[in-house]
């Protein structure tokens, strides 16, 4: 299973529509997911709509939220979006076997059943979320909290039984021509990584479009060199060279 | 996390269940949390009162109910098992049609009594010591059946007026080996940076460990929590904790080992738990000055003997 949990504090201002590029991600069977992070202030009327709409063409959820609960927030929103996407799978297999029938209609034994496969599956499925962090000049005196939430979450997948992996870019990259940098490669455990964020330069773009477009081919090829793409993939370059900016 | 509170069913609502037909009547709330609202109810035409969960979530529910229904039928299979489990606790699950919408509930035991913290401020700390045994009694019980309990906060652990303890919301009870399904920061093994988030014995020991320490020393608790960075939080400062608060002194051999993982399992715990209240040098009693009580009752027992032995030599 694969997701996408964008953390941001505002507004995308450059390329491609982030609310267009998580339909995309949703379209490859990735979920993305959004933290709004903010300590002062409000995130704005059209920051917190852009976050909730990139939700839900990502078929996943959103949440504004401040550096404090941050961590919580992340773990809670991975889980959920685990559970829900099993159900989802699990619903369709029900409707081919019992005809209609949402969890909420079954009887009671049926039910009981059907929630232990869910459970079993949600502790077992191997799981692979990448995490998309803003690093624009606002989100500077948050990276700390960020990076301490991401390990945080990975302490929660360590405890699963599935084998589940973490991968960390930001954005924008060092010029304009970079919409996301690798920080961390899959990887199952953070205890080796000192410094998460070494590679950062804060700038003011706010490229989040491309930039999940960058990490759905992450998902696709294992790199983010757009090359190996262009190289195997007709179509991908169709999709990518309409949008990427 | 807690959502909001929601409109709640007034008292003498009747819920009818979908499936097996019984009437519950609403007395009042008694609870709400992230998972669901929870009812003090009467059957329709009996006097029994019970304690029913209707859910926001059916998936969340059913997976609670699962664990209930798992850790009931288990314990029938288990001889001499102290706890909860022989004597029911879940009753009937079912749903119902309210405002237009499906609702699953279930109804379980009607737990008398406050939350822990409330238990110990009102009736002093010399409590502790008890209510901690009955309360490692029931966390062994259930990681003798294969689950630790997981979510372990003070508004989990009931106290009748009498001392007995029952554990409430089974929520986060996770089998022993899997990931730990609810916890809270406070209580987190994985929050102090002490340890993973997988389900051991430990980890439930580990949050025990905690809520001793926030009954004692809620302040200082507090303090230490809000100081430390996330990256720089580890059980050490817990362990300073323990060292320096002369309120925890009683517990802290016991305490100190719970949070550094190093009992072997919770049976081992609650033997040495047991050891340390029964101390003679503490016998259920943080070290201070003897109470006033005490020292009546030696001095009536002085008296007595003083009498008993004149009677003996000098009848
Ligand atoms: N069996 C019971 N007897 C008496 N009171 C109960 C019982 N079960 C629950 N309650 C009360 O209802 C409250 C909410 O119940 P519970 O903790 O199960 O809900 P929850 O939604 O799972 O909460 P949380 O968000 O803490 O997980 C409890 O704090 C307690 O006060
Ligand atoms: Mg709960």
């Amino acid at each position: 299973m694969k997701q996408i949990l964008l953390i941001t504090d505002g507004c995308s201002n450059v390329g491609a529509s982030p609310v267009m590029a998580a339909a995309h991600a949703l379209q490859e069977g990735i979920t993305v997911n959004v933290a709004g992070v903010i300590d002062y202030g409000t995130i704005g009327e059209l920051g917190s709509l852009e976050i909730t709409e990139i939700a839900k063409a990502g078929g996943g959820v959103s949440h504004i939220v401040g550096t404090r609960q941050l961590a919580q927030t992340m773990q809670m929103m991975t889980r959920k979006t685990v559970v829900q996407t099993i159900q989802q799978a699990v619903n369709k297999e029900l409707k081919t076997i019992l005809g209609d029938g949402s969890l909420e209609e079954l009887p009671p034994q049926q039910r009981s059943q059907v929630v232990q496969v869910v459970d079993e599956l949600t502790e077992t499925t191997p799981l692979q979320v990448a995490l998309l962090i803003d690093a624009s000049a606002s989100m500077k005196p948050k990276l700390a909290a960020v990076e301490d939430a991401i390990r945080d979450l990975m302490l929660s997948l360590q405890a699963r039984e599935g084998r589940s992996e973490l991968a960390v870019f930001h954005f924008p990259g060092r010029n304009s021509t970079e919409d996301a940098v690798m920080d961390t490669d899959w990887i199952q455990d953070l205890g080796g990584v000192r410094n998460l964020f070494q590679r950062i330069q804060m700038k003011g773009a706010t490229p989040t479009g491309p930039a999940i477009l960058k990490v759905i081919d992450f998902f696709r090829y294992g790199t983010l060199d757009g090359q190996t793409w262009r190289g195997n993939d007709g179509e991908g370059e169709g999709m990518l060279g309409d949008y990427v900016v | 996390m807690t959502t909001s509170s929601r409109p709640a069913y007034p008292a003498g609502t009747v819920i009818t269940g979908k499936w097996h037909n019984n009437r519950f009547v609403i007395r009042r709330v008694l609870g709400q949390g992230g998972n669901g609202i929870v009812y003090l109810v009467h059957k329709a035409g009996y006097r029994n009162l019970y304690a029913l969960k209707m859910g926001y979530d059916t998936l969340d529910l059913q997976s609670e109910i699962n664990v209930l229904t798992s850790l009931q039928s288990q314990s029938r299979h288990q001889d001499g098992l102290k706890g909860s489990f022989k004597t029911p606790f879940l009753l009937e699950v079912d749903d119902f049609t309210g405002m237009g919408k499906e609702v699953p509930f279930y109804v379980m035991r009607y737990i008398e009594g406050n939350p822990i913290h409330h238990f110990i401020r009102r009736r002093g700390e010399e409590w502790v010591g008890i209510t901690g045994l009955r309360l490692l009694e029931k966390l062994t019980g259930l990681h003798r059946l294969g689950f630790i309990f997981g979510d372990l906060k003070p508004d989990n652990v009931m106290v009748s007026d009498y001392g007995q303890v029952e554990l409430i919301d089974y929520g986060g009870v996770s089998k022993i080996g899997r990931s730990v399904k609810q916890f809270t920061e406070w209580y987190d093994r994985g929050y102090w940076n002490a340890g993973s988030r997988s389900s051991d014995e430990a980890y439930d020991l580990f949050a025990f460990a905690v809520l001793m320490i926030q009954l004692l020393n809620e302040e200082g608790l507090k303090a230490a929590c809000a100081q430390l960075l996330p990256q720089t939080r580890n059980c050490s400062e817990l362990l300073n904790l323990i060292g320096r608060s002369p309120r925890l002194k009683p517990y802290a051999p016991w305490l100190r080992k719970a949070v550094q993982g190093e009992f072997p399992g919770s049976r081992e715990a609650l033997a040495a738990w047991k050891q340390q209240i029964y101390a003679p040098a503490i016998s259920g009693r943080a070290p201070g000055k003897t109470p006033r009580w005490l020292i009546n009752t030696f001095a009536f027992s002085v008296i007595m003997l003083g009498a008993a032995v004149y009677f003996v030599f000098f009848k």
